[in-house]
């Protein structure tokens, strides 16, 4: 599992790779830590998220979006993935983290250049997020 | 696709033009203002190819266009301005962008600089302790419902009624603060939850509270019309409709990407997603847009007020009284005007409206010196007060710059500087610096953005404003 920020002049550009389709959701939310995570304190708690979409890229959008606005609203950092699943183009999990200060930096998950997709065994993704 | 410079026709010393038939898809040329020095730098890139893909959208008319402070960003190019033609051109929520009706708004203090004495780093100190800035939450004015539709329904004026900002701010704001056409029921509810906590709040990125000297005058008849003088101190504020704005394009996005077949509308990026202005989508998304756009025109109306709160502690309630508002200008909207006897849907998205003196939609304060325009520099260097020139409306359908225009990325701002130096930096150099977030600052380093000097003189060469006058920092809070 993996992910790299691309050099991308105006906004945070994300390439993502995992093992399965799950790693690779997971991936997303490690990431996505990196990107507004770091002071988090006090107990762990968790969050239940449930999503439907209409296409793999979209589902992958939608994840990292709830997961913003976690952060935006309840200033909830996920940290990890506690359970994933994936059963066609719908997704449940259970994350967990910490409530912070995070900085309201990823204002939305964009469809530029927006993938998913499966090589062999390797899954990448690709996401612009407007920062 | 990369570009060099021999693949643009040069049309002027400053407007190069991408030919409409170097792409299959394009239905008109891309064009670009720019000296040969900022073309290196834009060539450096995808911001050509994504104004090529502009280029492309159905009812597009006579060319995609690129300010000199263009670069890359989803979709349109962040400095990107493209008319469709109405009643059935497109409207595209990402041709506006999340943050829907970004922009940057002016006030001035009745007093100079050097009347300050020690007063400037309390006062900055006191701006930052005012303006939430940062987080998501915790904006001075919780909303409720009613309330928040009426913030929707008539931007600025609905706070005016409350106290907050005078009927004067609203009248020198683009618009007068409030777009036509708001629908606060085409908002989502979650929409209005992110908004409903952030309305003056400053949020994070590039948005800013900046005090300033007036450093320099270019042109004084015009200075004097906006109440410019030299030495004068001035606080520029950059923000936007935050999460409710944000909330609004992921939506419209999405219904129109869900749209697309139906329309059978093909588009070489998802992000430039587009419906015909006249759809039901295209109409649902304009009512919405405009609900995000007057939040926006609030938004910095009570951030100004708070500004002018944090004066009158520091400088007495008579300051805070006499510091008038200059102009609000929006960034980021979708607006219709016309141009050529056609009525044309102006989608700027990163980029200013610039009408000229004489202009029925310029407040009569200043219709006979042009609409004002603020270009904002970059923490370390200067701002710029323009005035809207009558090439704006032969050339750019009314519109100039936004800003220098990023030239680095975020991460390559970092690798070169922590923020804890930069800081540092700033503070050598006399700016006082507030900001909750070492990698937010140096996200925002000046070497990060192009020289704003170039930029402004391109827009002035190109006859689509003029200077006025240069603004210095003196100290900034940044989100």
């Amino acid at each position: 599992m993996a992910h790299r920020f691309l050099e991308h002049t105006g906004e945070t550009e994300l390439e993502l790779e995992g093992s399965s389709e799950a790693a690779l959701f997971a991936e997303a939310l490690v990431a996505l830590h990196e990107l507004i995570g770091g002071e988090e304190a006090g107990e762990p708690e968790q969050r239940r998220l449930e999503l439907v979409a209409t296409d793999r890229a979209l589902l992958l959008a939608d994840w990292l979006g709830e997961l913003a606005l976690l952060a935006e609203l309840e200033q909830f950092v996920a940290e990890r993935v506690v359970t994933l699943t994936l059963d066609g183009l719908r997704l449940g999990a259970t994350v967990e983290g910490r409530r912070g200060k995070p900085p309201h930096l990823v204002k939305a998950v964009t469809l530029n250049g927006l993938d998913v997709r499966q090589e062999g065994d390797t899954w990448f993704g690709h996401v612009v997020l407007d920062v | 696709m990369s570009f060099s410079t021999s693949d643009l026709v040069r049309l002027a010393e400053t407007l190069w033009e991408i030919p409409a038939g170097a792409r299959a898809d394009m239905r008109v040329p891309a064009r670009v203002f720019a000296d040969r020095e900022l073309l290196e730098a834009i060539l450096g890139d995808r911001s050509l190819e994504q104004l090529q893909n502009v280029a492309t959208l159905p009812g597009i008319v006579d060319y995609a266009l690129a300010m000199p402070d263009i670069h890359q960003g989803y979709g349109f190019p962040v400095g990107g301005v493209a008319a469709t033609e109405l009643p059935n051109g497109i409207v595209s929520p990402g041709g506006v962008g999340y943050d829907i009706n970004c922009g940057v708004r002016l006030l001035v203090l009745p007093l100079g600089a050097d009347d300050m004495g020690d007063r400037i780093e309390p006062l900055v100190h006191e701006l930052s302790r005012a303006i939430p800035a940062g987080m998501g939450k915790g904006g001075p004015l919780e909303l409720d419902e009613t309330g928040l539709d009426d913030v929707l329904r008539l931007g600025s004026s609905a706070l005016v009624g409350r106290g907050i900002g005078t009927a004067e701010d609203v009248e020198r704001t683009e618009s007068s603060g409030c777009l036509t056409g708001a629908d606060p029921t085409t908002v989502s509810e979650r929409a209005r939850l992110r908004g409903r906590g952030q309305l003056g709040t400053l949020g994070s990125g590039n948005h800013f509270v900046e005090l300033q000297r007036v450093s320099r005058v270019d042109d004084q008849a015009t200075a004097e019309a906006f109440g410019l003088a030299a030495g004068r101190l001035t606080v520029l504020i950059h923000s936007g409709s935050r999460g409710l704005g944000h909330q609004v394009c992921t939506d419209y996005v999405r219904a129109m990407d869900a749209a697309l077949a139906g329309y059978g509308i093909h588009l070489p990026d998802r992000q430039l997603a587009c419906a015909p202005a006249s759809s039901p989508e295209g109409k649902a998304y304009l009512a919405a847009m405009a609900c995000a756009a007057n939040f926006a025109f609030a938004n910095r109306h009570a951030i100004a007020h708070a500004v002018r709160e944090a004066v009158a502690r520091v400088l007495g309630r008579d300051v805070a009284r006499s510091t008038r508002q200059v102009y609000d200008v929006a960034h980021n909207v979708a607006k219709v005007e016309r141009y050529g006897g056609r009525d044309l849907c102006v989608h700027r998205k990163g980029a200013t409206r610039a009408f000229p003196a004489g202009s029925v939609d310029v407040p009569e304060a200043y219709r006979a010196v042009g609409q004002p325009v603020f270009v904002p520099g970059s923490m370390g260097t200067s701002s710029y007060v323009l005035a809207g020139e009558p090439g704006s409306l032969e050339l750019s359908f009314g519109t100039t710059c936004h800003g220098a225009g990023r030239a680095l990325s975020r991460t390559g701002a970092r690798k070169r500087i922590s923020g804890a130096d930069l800081r540092r930096q700033l503070e050598a150099q006399g700016i006082v610096v507030r900001c909750p977030s070492n990698r937010g600052l140096a996200e925002e380093a000046p070497f990060a953005y192009k020289d704003v000097e170039r930029v402004v003189d391109v827009v002035a060469q190109a006859g689509l404003a003029r200077k006025v006058a240069q603004l210095r920092p003196l100290g900034v809070v940044k989100g």
